[in-house]
């Protein structure tokens, strides 16, 4: 009986140590661009490497952020707001092409469940938008929104976002409604409800919390996005991962204290989302097949 | 009487009259909701698949004139792409990357989520620090991985500092070791994936035969291989197969940290056709080159998508027998 709780605690105690060096592991790199974005520029690239920034500074935040000129003096400066336009862009973009996907895609999403307007094999093959790597139609599409006008606007990509996350959102509102009892739309119906005041009125309001994880979940994809930001949008409208590369490679040298600076302001409001839905996290990224 | 017969009657017209309208309405329905799918494919997807096609077809780059005029080569393309040594090899490195990561990521991320799958305190923390890396735009794992890895930098600092000895490899200009270097990255970015699809499998599976077996005094061990390995298969298969087919696309980490490089090290397939396409022009080789990789993930995809609605079906009876046994006691 001593024996077997001595091994209950050793166990135990194993399990910890693996799980906190994964978490380490996980952690270690956000904390280490976090600590960069507060350090002065002495110490981006300093050797030994500065592990704690002293004394903090908010210069790299206000240079990158809000174009400070008293920073932008030094050889470090980058003096545009230009990051402030993108964040605009990128929230219009994630947000507008985020809100189409899950109101068709929940519409489609009812059809599917209550209906069968799309069989199973359709359903499936509407992941093949999602599984063929977008770099195949890049080159093409950009031509075509060329023709069309679209190529650097805010419309262009806002439309390819739409398409390719739409089967996330089809499947994942679907795994919502299945869950949802007919009974009650049933009993709307006798009572004369069409199926769209059904749809808008009993059904979605019920899976209302379901709606805004899938919201949330899309939006993380939409933000973070990057190739075909990269391609389709050149001057006029960047968005914010596409502001970050911009960074890279210039002539100023290494300038990890502004990068970390903007990818911090980047990267919180993600995880802020995703932590908030990291419940409906494993239901997002396997199309609603695994539940939890 | 005659106003019953007459009521009969109307009622029974307005039914069947009902029923055709019903009919109707639902065909209506079915077309509202399905014309901004079909207009979405007509004027985005079908236009750009087209284009793809003739761009396969046509010899042209943006210096050659108006692209529709530009000269019919038949497969002369799709000949230089198949022919091409380094396309052979893009294709070879995007396997390798993509295998090697997703099993680098499932194996971290389903021994996490086994060592989790009993509830521990601490839990939450630890489910939220761990899918931290996940909610990380990729850029951004590219910038800081820049930060971290250069030969003086923090990482083999510590790990030198750590175990004493001189740990000094170049992450990032070492070709032998560059591929190897993004997928660390695309691990590190990805093991939460594996980790919360095994953990809600873990929480999904019935727990009667892993308790017989225990009741029965079967090994830990046996337990695992025998019980729970194949309980958990449709999830394992989807945990794989869905981080496969992202690992094929990746293009984030690649391109901001290598653009290919050093040498040709990192070239997987997405970063070839960029570079291909974007940076020496050849737009129709690019063209060609991205139709063979169209055909060639549908081909996966096709046969994934058999597998994955093979595995959804087990996995929704799963969770049939889960709801059953909930409702059960009550």
């Amino acid at each position: 009986m001593r024996r077997r709780s001595r091994h209950r605690v050793r166990s135990a105690m194993a399990r910890y140590c693996a799980l906190t060096l994964w978490a380490v592991v996980a952690i270690f790199p956000i904390f280490w661009i976090v600590a960069t974005s507060f350090k002065p520029d002495t110490q981006w690239f300093a050797w030994p490497p500065v592990y704690f920034p002293h004394p903090p500074t908010l210069a790299n935040y206000l240079n990158v952020w809000f174009g400070a000129e008293e920073y932008a003096a030094t050889q470090y400066a980058i003096s545009s707001q230009k990051p402030l336009i993108s964040l605009l862009n990128s929230t219009v973009i994630a947000g507008t092409s985020t809100l189409l996907s899950v109101v068709f895609g929940s519409i489609i999403a009812y059809g599917v469940s209550r209906y069968g307007i799309l069989s199973e094999a359709r359903m499936f093959q509407l992941l093949i938008l999602r599984m063929i790597p977008p770099i195949v139609i890049v080159a093409p599409l950009s031509l075509y929104y060329s023709a069309l006008g679209l190529l650097d606007s805010r419309t262009g990509l806002i439309l390819i976002y739409f398409l390719t996350t739409l089967p996330y959102a089809v499947w994942m509102t679907k795994s919502f409604i299945d869950e949802v009892p007919r009974e009650i739309e049933q009993a709307a119906e006798i009572l004369g409800a069409s199926r769209w005041r059904t749809l808008f009125e009993i059904l979605l309001p019920l899976i209302r919390s379901g709606l805004v994880a899938t919201f949330l979940f899309i939006l993380i994809l939409t933000w973070s996005e990057y190739l075909l930001a990269l391609i389709i949008t050149k001057t006029q409208v960047t968005t914010l991962p596409i502001e970050l590369s911009k960074y890279q490679g210039t002539t100023e040298g290494r300038v990890y204290g502004r990068q970390a600076a903007l990818a911090v302001g980047i990267t919180i409001p993600l995880m802020v989302v995703g932590l908030l839905i990291r419940k409906h996290l494993a239901r997002g990224f396997s199309f609603g097949m695994v539940r939890r | 009487m005659s106003v019953a017969s007459a009521s009969i009657a109307t009622t029974r017209s307005r039914r069947s009259g009902r029923e055709g309208s019903r009919q109707e309405g639902l065909r209506r329905f079915r077309w509202a909701i399905l014309s901004p799918l079909i207009a979405l494919f007509a004027f985005v997807l079908l236009p750009v698949l087209f284009l793809q096609l003739y761009f396969s077809f046509h010899q042209w780059t943006v210096y050659l004139g108006s692209w529709w005029e530009a000269e019919y080569v038949g497969l002369d393309l799709f000949g230089e792409v198949l022919s091409d040594p380094r396309f052979g090899w893009a294709v070879l490195r995007s396997l390798v990357f993509a295998i090697g990561s997703t099993i680098g990521c499932f194996v971290v991320g389903f021994a996490l989520a086994y060592l989790m799958r009993r509830p521990l305190p601490g839990q939450a923390l630890y489910y939220a620090i761990f899918i931290l890396p996940m909610l990380t735009v990729p850029v951004v794992v590219a910038y800081t991985a820049e930060m971290l890895l250069y030969q003086s930098g923090p990482i083999n600092d510590l790990i030198s500092r750590l175990t004493g000895i001189d740990f000094k490899p170049m992450w990032l200009t070492n070709p032998n070791l560059a591929l190897a270097t993004v997928m660390l990255l695309e691990i590190w970015n990805w093991t939460p994936f594996s980790f919360i699809i095994m953990l809600a499998g873990l929480a999904a599976i019935p727990k009667e035969p892993i308790e017989a077996a225990e009741i029965l005094g079967a090994s830990r061990w046996r337990i695992f291989w025998e019980v729970e390995l194949p309980l958990l298969r449709p999830v394992i298969v989807l945990a794989l197969l869905l981080r496969f087919l992202e690992a094929m696309a990746e293009f984030p980490k690649t391109w901001a940290l290598f653009q290919g490089g050093p040498g040709t090290a990192t070239e997987t397939l997405p970063v070839y056709i960029f570079l291909t396409t974007w940076q020496y022009f050849e737009i129709s080789k690019g063209a060609a080159m991205s139709y063979i990789v169209m055909l060639m993930m549908i081909a996966i995809v096709l046969l994934a998508i058999r597998v994955l609605r093979r595995e959804k079906s087990s996995l929704d009876r799963m969770y049939a027998h889960a709801a059953a046994a909930d409702e059960a006691p009550a």
